[in-house]
């Protein structure tokens, strides 16, 4: 997991701690709409496939709001969902964010 | 979230890229995603590239009915509307190549090339039975031996039937041992929301029916296609007679086989796809990609769907 991000891409610097807020705003509001189980506290440890539900289109999805949210365009979203040509295990959210903010 | 409201349903897109406008079309029970797995990214620096969920797919919404490629091809109709695409190429994969095609022949003027990679045209390959392939894959193999309630050399429509039996698995926690193949719903740690959804589609909507059905395009109306059109079929895929018999109405059509590859290999092998593409779209690969060669190395010889 951690090598799938092993090289992060070159976009503007944007700081982790004030990214956390905002993806975790963003990622309540998409388990509003999602069938989710979970019920608690989004946190950098909260993993988005075991914990929250997501499937490869939720993450796909996810990356798309982060983009409009942050306007940040061309997030290379397949990074965080393939490596080595297969789908990851799981992506937590502080993976998220810090990919986000590199 | 992208969307457009359209004959009668929700159609969730996306685009991203720079360059000329190109379309991507999943298959059944995939949606988006399917293309992430390696080749909308390999495109993503030559075209804008559109991709959306097919009606009852992904984030697209789950009417009632209307979900024959005819009908389909109206969403992509109105969707390229929307989106102010007038005329672009599309590849499409197994029924999304469906869709493609009888797009293509309902706006000849609306296509400027067709990449059919494993599309099953109903019209002309109303059946899919198990013994169309000579190798099963080890998914296949897999659920065939495992699920012995289903009398599987009888049924008419394998492909679904295999769909449905996979999601039916996964929605009761039974995960595939199969790793060195492409397995549908296999996103093991997700919570099986795809597969249910895929049953819903299946058995609350007149999908399965329409999926299957034979009113698209007469092969004279095919034939009279006049676009360049690539026909990509996995060697050890159950779809090919499509592949072969589009072949025979579109004889200027590039026919690619992909050795040793079964109906996935969008997804297994996109490095592949691309080179079949790059004269289709007229792409300039400037950085030497790797030869199909290696990219085989690693694959399962027997790879059939």
């Amino acid at each position: 997991m951690h090598q799938a991000l092993a090289q992060p891409p070159t976009t503007p610097g944007r700081d982790a701690d004030s990214t956390l807020p905002s993806i975790v705003a963003i990622l309540e509001d998409f388990l509003q709409d999602m069938e989710t189980d979970f019920d608690g506290e989004i946190t950098r440890q909260t993993r988005l496939l075991s914990d929250l539900g997501f499937e490869s289109i939720d993450i796909i999805q996810l990356v798309v709001a982060i983009e409009e949210a942050l306007g940040q365009q061309s997030v290379p979203f397949e990074r965080l969902l393939m490596h080595d040509g297969r789908y990851v295990e799981d992506l937590s959210v502080g993976q998220l964010v810090d990919f986000v903010a590199t | 979230m992208a969307s457009l409201e359209t004959n009668g349903t929700r159609i969730a897109y996306q685009q991203f890229g720079e360059g000329p406008d190109l379309i991507m079309v999943h298959g059944l029970a995939a949606n988006r995603a399917f293309w992430m797995t390696g080749l909308a990214p390999l495109l993503r620096d030559h075209f804008r590239i559109t991709l959306y969920d097919l009606r009852g797919h992904g984030y697209s919404a789950t009417p009632p009915s209307g979900y024959s490629a005819v009908q389909q091809a109206d969403d992509l109709a109105a969707l390229m509307t929307h989106l102010n695409i007038r005329r672009a190429p599309i590849v499409a994969h197994s029924f999304g190549g469906a869709v493609a095609l009888e797009f293509a022949v309902k706006h000849p003027d609306r296509v400027s090339q067709l990449a059919l990679l494993d599309a099953k045209i109903n019209r002309l390959q109303p059946t899919l039975k198990l013994a169309d392939c000579d190798q099963l894959t080890p998914f296949e193999q897999e659920l065939i031996g495992e699920v012995t309630d289903v009398d599987w050399a009888a049924e008419e429509q394998i492909g679904i039937r295999f769909l449905e039996t996979v999601a039916e698995r996964r929605v009761a926690g039974i995960h595939s041992q199969i790793t060195n193949d492409f397995v549908p719903f296999a996103d093991r740690r997700g919570n099986g929301r795809d597969a249910r959804h895929w049953l819903r589609l299946l058995r609350e909507t007149t999908a399965r029916a329409e999926f299957v059905s034979t009113d698209g395009a007469s092969p004279e109306a095919i034939a009279e296609l006049t676009l360049p059109v690539l026909l990509m079929y996995g060697e050890h895929s159950r779809v090919r007679p499509s592949g072969e018999r589009l072949k025979a109405l579109l004889p200027n059509a590039r026919a690619v086989t992909v050795p040793r590859a079964g109906h996935f290999f969008p997804a297994r092998a996109p490095r592949v796809v691309l080179q079949a593409l790059a004269p289709l779209l007229g792409l300039d690969l400037a950085t030497p990609q790797q030869r199909p060669s290696a990219v085989f190395a690693g694959w399962a010889t027997a790879t059939c769907s």
